[in-house]
């Protein structure tokens, strides 16, 4: 027998979309991977002559 | 406007970086005076050899400048002139080299020392040579058909 769909109630997760724990993390690896390649450029130019 | 906080945390981060190495390099241009290599001091690349200091290539004392030594280089297809020299360690030299004919490079392998030589340009580098060693110098321009064959080799030996 058909079921009527109109009576289904559908239950949707909402995600907290307000934390950007995972974006800070992320930003702060790429962050820190620029700085560490940065620096030991830089030693390297400072290091030779 | 709403700006979440980390937003903030990673934007002064970001900017703050930006700054530091941006700092650097003015501090590099404006203070210390560095400059590229070729920076407007022009040759006839005709009368190279007769031009000083590239009618005698080789290292030179000089007195009353900023560096003990002049190392000039004349480079031409395929060739440096001198394709030896000895350097004593500890010199402060300027290194000052031009081209007669093409676009060649200087390269002085496993140091700063980098330089594009161009037609009508002279291109210096001023240095300390404070390592001992043996240090191969490449044209990283090609040249023409000797353009592998192109080296010529710095030792710095113990004054």
């Amino acid at each position: 027998m058909a079921q009527p769909g109109l009576q289904k109630k559908t239950s949707t997760k909402t995600e907290d979309t307000s934390s950007l724990k995972g974006t800070l993390i992320s930003v702060f690896l790429v962050g820190l991977f620029l700085i560490i390649t940065w620096v030991g450029v830089f030693y390297l130019f400072m290091d030779r002559f | 406007m709403h700006i979440h906080k980390y937003e903030k945390i990673w934007l002064i981060f970001g900017l703050t970086t930006l700054l530091i190495f941006l700092s650097v390099l003015g501090v590099s241009a404006f203070y210390l005076g560095n400059q590229p290599p070729s920076c407007l001091a022009t040759i006839n690349p005709e009368k190279v050899d007769t031009t000083k200091p590239f009618n005698k290539p080789g290292l030179k004392k000089v007195k009353g400048k900023a560096w003990d030594y002049e190392l000039v280089f004349v480079a031409s297809a395929f060739n440096y002139n001198p394709g030896e020299i000895e350097v004593p360690k500890g010199a402060k030299v300027k290194v000052i080299a031009t081209t007669k004919d093409v676009i060649h490079g200087f390269e002085v392998a496993g140091t700063n020392i980098n330089m594009m030589l161009e037609p009508g340009f002279i291109s210096e580098f001023e240095t300390t040579f404070d390592k001992t060693g043996e240090f191969l110098i490449v044209c990283n321009e090609y040249c023409g058909a000797g353009h592998h064959m192109m080296t010529s080799k710095i030792k710095v030996v113990e004054s």
